[in-house]
């Protein structure tokens, strides 16, 4: 079963036409890596399949994206992100909240809780899940803003699984942090991916190298080649893609 | 060389000299004020917090109904004015490029800079005559309208200066928007939101213009129903001074300072210490 399938996806921003035909397959339970150089249109791929692109007004989709089948558009937004989590580029939790708070808020406004023990358990496990339970168990009251910028991505990563999705977006996720951090956050995305669907976006190919089990390059909003992490890596079809991997380009 | 240098010590000390100016008349106020009104207040002790008004050309009795008719119109006005635009401030902030969202921004722009004495006229029309006498409700209408725009305005920017990156997290947890926004962008705005409450509360406590018409006055008689005519500071002092009695003219003066208190204690602490939340 694929997790998400795009079939013939255009993204227009006004007249700019930045993602031009892309089909896509992402098999449930593996790291799908999105990679190519900045401004090549990843973000906004990502961005279409929960939805998140059309609180731009600019933006104009054109294709299917479908969710375990079932056309993104046909459901409801909000339904779409509650089973599409997204981790984003600059770690955004909200600074005004405790550290619990921004986990359960999400659990809270959604239902997804009956008691508030069962939203303090399940607090703890999204914490702990995201490795994140050990630094914080005793400040869960502080501010998300005290934490450091690794440890913010790992909160908005509880955050973002707190609400058990199906899949994980991921913006460049370790973009904004120390290489020992950007360590923490790949170490984590291996374990996730025994419960969920992790597409990563990065314009690192080290890093897709890494963490990924497929890959999908992209150069222009054109999708240039898609195919197991290794044998990309190893033995690319095509010139383009070989050139972007041995750093001749972006 | 010379000829550079001298210009700019002439165009230093002109701009200095402009800006004095400027900000002299804030501290003539602000001591003529003090000077004439202190004396006053002390004489009058307590009684002059608390009583009502004297006899022409005997003694000062005191202002309370109007202190206390100020503190009525200030609360009933916020009561009528704060949600609705702390609403109007959410929406033109939500649909900026809306058509009503674009005209709700240049229209209260425009209301920010109404003569307020219209405003009065306006409340007149449709509260004072259909009701048959001033009013504390009408009164208060009348400052709801003219606090309005500056507490939407001020929420409007307040949520346009939250990063979008606190907006994206959010709808990304698959909240609705009305979560989005009261459960978390309204926190993150929180203090630029009551900066401008706070600044719409100062602005109409001292408002007389908007009252002429409306609240009709009242300086012997406290509070008694939001359907009767009921005091505030600013008319008392436009009332007093135009009377021919010299203890009319003390009382203005000590009613002024005590105006010029109430608006700097809720002006500079909030000028001083409310900063924009650290994103």
């Amino acid at each position: 079963m694929n997790a998400i399938e795009t079939k013939d996806l255009h993204i227009y921003y006004g007249r700019n036409h930045v993602i031009k035909g892309v089909n896509l397959e992402i098999p449930e339970k593996t790291v799908f890596a999105i990679m190519g150089p900045s401004g090549c249109g990843k973000s906004t791929l990502l961005r279409s399949f929960n939805r998140l692109l059309e609180l731009n007004e600019n933006a104009r989709i054109e294709g299917d994206v479908r969710l375990f089948g079932r056309s993104v558009f046909e459901m409801d937004p909000i339904e779409v992100r509650r089973e599409v989590g997204m981790v984003f580029q600059h770690p955004n939790p909200f600074p005004h909240m405790s550290i619990f708070d921004n986990v359960a808020l999400g659990l809270k406004l959604n239902r997804l809780v009956k008691s508030k023990d069962e939203l303090k358990k399940t607090v703890k496990w999204a914490l702990e899940k995201s490795a994140l339970w050990d630094e914080v168990k005793d400040k869960l009251n502080e501010p998300a803003s005290a934490l450091s910028g690794g440890q913010m991505q790992r909160l908005c990563i509880a955050r973002a699984i707190a609400l058990k999705p199906k899949v994980l977006l991921m913006d460049e996720p370790t973009a904004n942090l120390d290489p020992v951090s950007a360590r923490k956050i790949e170490e984590l995305i291996f374990e996730l991916k025994k419960d969920l669907t992790i597409v990563i976006v990065t314009h690192s190919p080290a890093q897709a190298a890494r963490v990924s089990d497929y890959v999908a390059f992209l150069y222009l909003g054109r999708l240039i080649e898609v195919g197991k992490t290794e044998e990309i890596f190893e033995n690319p079809k095509e010139e383009l893609t070989e050139k972007y991997l041995t750093g001749r380009m972006g | 060389m010379l000829v550079r240098k001298v210009k700019e010590r002439l165009f230093l000390a002109g701009i200095t000299i402009l800006t004095f100016l400027t900000i002299l008349p804030l501290f003539h106020i602000i001591f003529s004020v003090a000077v004439e009104g202190l004396p006053v207040i002390l004489r009058g002790g307590w009684d002059f917090i608390i009583g009502t008004l004297a006899p022409p050309d005997d003694g000062l009795g005191g202002i309370g109904p109007a202190i206390v008719g100020t503190f009525v119109l200030t609360f009933l006005a916020s009561l009528l004015g704060l949600p609705i635009a702390i609403l109007t401030g959410i929406y033109a902030a939500e649909y900026p490029n809306s058509m009503l969202g674009k005209a709700t921004r240049t229209l209260l722009m425009i209301m920010m800079e109404f003569p307020t004495i219209l405003v009065g006229l306006f409340v007149m029309q449709i509260l004072v005559v259909p009701m048959g006498s001033y009013s504390a409700l009408a009164g208060a209408l009348a400052l709801a309208i003219v606090m309005m725009p500056y507490v939407a305005v001020y929420t409007e920017e307040a949520l346009r200066g939250v990063p979008e990156k606190y907006r994206e997290g959010a709808f990304a947890l698959g909240l609705t928007r009305f979560n989005v926004v009261f459960r978390v962008l309204i926190g993150l705005a929180r203090k630029g939101i009551l900066t401008g409450v706070l600044i719409g509360i100062a602005k109409v406590a001292g408002e007389t213009a908007p009252l002429l018409f409306t609240a009709g006055g009242a300086t012997r008689t406290y509070f008694n129903g939001i359907d009767r005519p009921v005091g505030a500071i600013p008319l008392l002092i436009y009332d007093l001074v135009q009377q021919p009695y010299e203890n009319y003219h003390e009382i203005a003066w000590g009613a002024s300072l005590l105006l010029l208190i109430i608006f700097l204690a809720i002006f500079l602490p909030l000028r001083l210490s409310l900063k924009e939340v650290k994103l």
